[in-house]
């Protein structure tokens, strides 16, 4: 079996498993539409009371939002148990998958399939149709091929992001605390545009922590946002070499954890 | 009464060995007050004074609001559902002890440790570096410290029957997130009721939810004073205590039919 295969046959199994429960799921599926409503609520509310933020209108927040949302369902859907890595490191299961004849990197995506993210996918593409039609946006051709490339690149970088920071365990054996504060940015970037921040904030979650590629740039091209006027224009159409980039930072450092990795023995 | 203060402090060095932990909720604590803080201004100049209340005062009742937001929903549903779990529960109800009120004792601990490590830094750095207005005056400061007590009483109470109903479905996460969810919203943490248009704001009005950010931030600010602020804590009084007999009556029907997993 190559890389591939193995990584749908384990996805196979785990889905399997989890379909024995069918009460969670939908339980799940309604708890995430429930967070999104709300969350949107509360844009709307802002928005209606003080007509826009900055020069962002309801529907484009809306865009912006569900942009985010779509893009982060898919890196949740096939990898969101990437920080569990952390325990596995802690408690010596790790060796497991150093033990199996397969890539330990697939064994770790390929571990489980969080199938409740169906939901904030189908709230994402709900979300950026009406958004579409809201805004009248007519997007040509390669619009479209943006789109879906912006969508792809954002699941990666969310991907990359959180497994970079889980493979700090591998040096400092704890992990999940970067993630705490790293998420109060997730929701900043997920929620508001960048023009109601500071610079300083605008040069984090571009410089530092990419997380502004997942949504914000990208949807300066696809609301027609783009000024030429401004020197960091270009940064709206590079979301897809941001992702690549960090896909080549992520494999170095995967490489060199596993060199680092011995086992916590127990 | 001496018996609370042992589990509270029982409790208070439990979550006191994870040093690290609080450290970077402080700092994601002070990512959220930066946030806030510019989200108002950036509105406030679209639309300077809106709703009769001055930027100041907004500002201060965001990054309070941030600096403040990890003192409730200290957990005790997510320690019901784990000793169940576990099993572990049957030595909790074996203690000569009523449970409510060792989870009041629990939660009380570890919410006094919270004042400690993340409100009281949170509240200086907020001074310090985002806006954050001191009270007008000492009085009104005394106001807010009982109302924001109150607050943590009445969110200690709902998450109790919240833990209490995750004992007969045995499934916490997302009961929780969607109880979470509907707090965040209602209980005025991101966006004082203030600004709720029409219906959404009446429901508002009326769910216990605003008692927990809404009230103490309010009379913290200023936006609320004079008479109001004893009809606000009347409020509080009251939904505390329909929530204490509603808790009281629950746990007791509960408490019979409690399956135990095997230890």
């Amino acid at each position: 079996m190559n890389g591939f295969q193995l990584y749908f046959r384990l996805i196979q199994i785990s889905l399997l498993s989890r379909m024995q429960y069918r009460a969670n799921f939908i339980a799940g599926i309604l708890g995430l539409i429930f967070w999104n409503v709300i969350n949107l609520g509360l844009i709307g509310i802002l928005v209606t009371q003080f007509t826009s933020l900055k020069d962002w209108t309801l529907w484009q927040l809306v865009f912006l939002y569900s942009l985010w949302v779509l893009g982060y369902s898919l890196y949740s859907l096939f990898f969101s148990h990437t920080s569990e890595l952390e325990n596995y490191l802690l408690e010596g299961s790790f060796d497991q998958f150093l033990l199996r004849p397969a890539s330990p990197l697939v064994q770790l995506l390929g571990r489980e399939l969080q199938h409740t993210e169906i939901a904030n996918a189908l709230i994402g593409l709900t979300g950026i149709s009406l958004a579409y039609t809201q805004l009248d946006l007519h997007w040509e051709v390669w619009k479209w091929g943006f789109f879906f490339a912006a969508v792809v690149s954002s699941a990666i970088i969310a991907l990359a992001i959180n497994l970079l920071i889980a493979c700090s365990g591998f040096w400092t054996g704890r992990s999940r605390g970067t993630s705490i504060i790293v998420n109060q940015f997730y929701g900043l970037v997920q929620q508001y545009p960048l023009d109601v921040f500071g610079s300083a904030f605008r040069f984090i979650v571009t410089g530092l922590i990419p997380l502004a590629f997942m949504n914000y740039y990208p949807a300066l091209v696809l609301l027609n946002k783009v000024d030429r006027t401004n020197p960091g224009w270009w940064l709206s159409y590079v979301s897809p070499l941001v992702a690549l980039l960090l896909i080549g930072l992520v494999s170095l450092v995967w490489r060199l954890g596993l060199d680092r990795y011995s086992s916590s023995g127990s | 009464m001496k018996l609370f203060w042992a589990f509270a402090r029982q409790n208070f060095h439990a979550v006191a060995a994870y040093r690290f932990d609080f450290f970077l909720r402080a700092s994601s604590i002070l990512v959220l007050m930066y946030g806030i803080r510019w989200l108002w201004i950036t509105l406030y100049t679209q639309r300077p004074g809106a709703f009769g209340v001055s930027l100041g005062q907004m500002v201060t009742y965001g990054v309070l609001s941030m600096a403040i937001s990890n003192l409730f929903f200290t957990g005790p549903p997510y320690y019901m559902a784990q000793q169940v779990r576990t099993g572990a529960i049957d030595l909790d109800l074996l203690k000569p002890l009523d449970f409510h009120f060792h989870m009041l004792a629990r939660s009380t601990g570890e919410m006094l440790f919270r004042v400690l490590v993340l409100a009281l830094p949170g509240m200086l750095v907020g001074y310090v570096l985002f806006d954050l207005q001191l009270p007008a005056d000492s009085k009104t400061g005394l106001l807010f410290v009982v109302a924001l007590f109150l607050g943590y009483l009445v969110s200690f109470h709902l998450d109790f029957l919240l833990g209490t109903l995750a004992l007969v479905t045995l499934e916490i996460h997302s009961i929780d997130w969607a109880f979470h969810a509907t707090s965040r919203f209602f209980s005025g943490q991101f966006i004082p009721l203030w600004l709720f248009p029409g219906v959404v704001g009446t429901v508002a009005n009326v769910l216990p939810f605003r008692s927990i950010f809404f009230i103490p931030l309010s009379i913290y600010t200023g936006a609320l004073s004079g008479r109001d602020i004893g009809q606000a804590i009347n409020f509080q009084l009251l939904w505390l205590f329909i929530l204490w007999i509603l808790s009281r009556w629950m746990w007791g029907r509960v408490q019979a039919r409690i399956v135990s997993q095997g230890g």
